[in-house]
């Protein structure tokens, strides 16, 4: 794993919003195979790109992306 | 009526189901010349060439191969004199060359979808630092070829005494080498480090 590593959210809320990776990548004007790069983070976008996915789903920042995993849904619930 | 697609907005495989009839209805090959180098690299021709790391690396082995047949066009350029063989040997290397050279270049632009071939307008942020990281790599290969050749040269030289001259042949046949190598590197790189992208299973 990279100490450089961002994880994201991009699959979950393109999944929630019903969202097609092309229909993203048309909608922030990348090229659709970096939407996948991003999901799978083999790519960390730019601080630019990043705050656009983010105004795209009209959440903050923090919702999309994290240095830290993100925890797996229930989990809280769990504790 | 469903509305019509143009060929820029159809994948391959889409325009290989075509009927005859839909092709000349949808414009023909006057359209499809119409269509500019950046909408043609992202139509996905022949997949199965380019669909696995593995062939991936084949195409780029391709590559990699033809261009050493260049650079053995200049060493027998160099050793050999027209006379003794020496130009039938090298054309019968170039033909050999440009068989491989043009199919997998084409290739290889195709796997990349134009990351060292289209104009930096037409790519995004990851594609440009990419094609970025793969020309350093290719020049810094480059330049140990340049340190090669003139360490060749200078030991020639050496060897040869005061009046050797390198045939004006073997110097044409190194240059068009260099070239090609300068000119290509960057995509063998290129198609080399590609990962495999996610399966496309959205319509």
């Amino acid at each position: 794993m990279s100490a450089e590593e961002v994880y994201n959210r991009i699959p979950m809320l393109r999944a929630e919003r019903g969202v097609s990776r092309k229909e993203l990548a048309a909608a922030l004007g990348v090229h659709y195979q970096t939407v996948g790069y991003l999901e799978r983070g083999e790519y960390s976008p730019s601080l630019h790109l990043a705050l656009r996915i983010a105004e795209y789903f009209e959440v903050p920042l923090e919702v999309v992306f994290s240095l830290k995993p993100f925890p797996r849904l229930g989990s809280e619930v769990r504790r | 009526m469903s509305e019509r697609k143009s060929f820029g907005q159809m994948s391959w495989a889409e325009l290989k189901r075509m009927s005859w009839a839909e092709f000349r209805q949808a414009g023909g090959w006057a359209e499809l010349g119409r269509m500019n180098r950046a909408d043609l690299i992202q139509l996905d021709m022949l997949p199965a060439w380019y669909a696995t790391r593995e062939r991936r690396r084949w195409l780029a082995g391709a590559g990699i191969f033809a261009l050493a047949l260049q650079w053995i066009n200049a060493a027998v350029s160099w050793a050999v004199g027209p006379d003794d063989g020496g130009s039938r040997i090298i054309l019968i290397l170039v033909a050999i060359m440009m068989v491989i050279y043009l199919p997998a270049v084409t290739l290889m632009n195709i796997a990349t979808r134009g990351l060292v071939e289209l104009a930096e307008r037409h790519l995004d942020e990851r594609q440009v630092g990419e094609r970025l990281r793969a020309t350093t790599i290719a020049h810094r290969i480059t330049t140990g070829l340049l340190t090669a050749c003139f360490a060749a040269a200078v030991v020639a030289g050496m060897g040869g005494g005061d009046d050797y001259v390198v045939p004006e042949r073997a110097v044409v046949m190194l240059v068009i080498a260099l070239a090609l190598t300068h000119f290509v590197l960057p995509l063998i790189v290129s198609t080399w480090r590609l990962p495999d992208p996610l399966p496309d299973n959205e319509e």
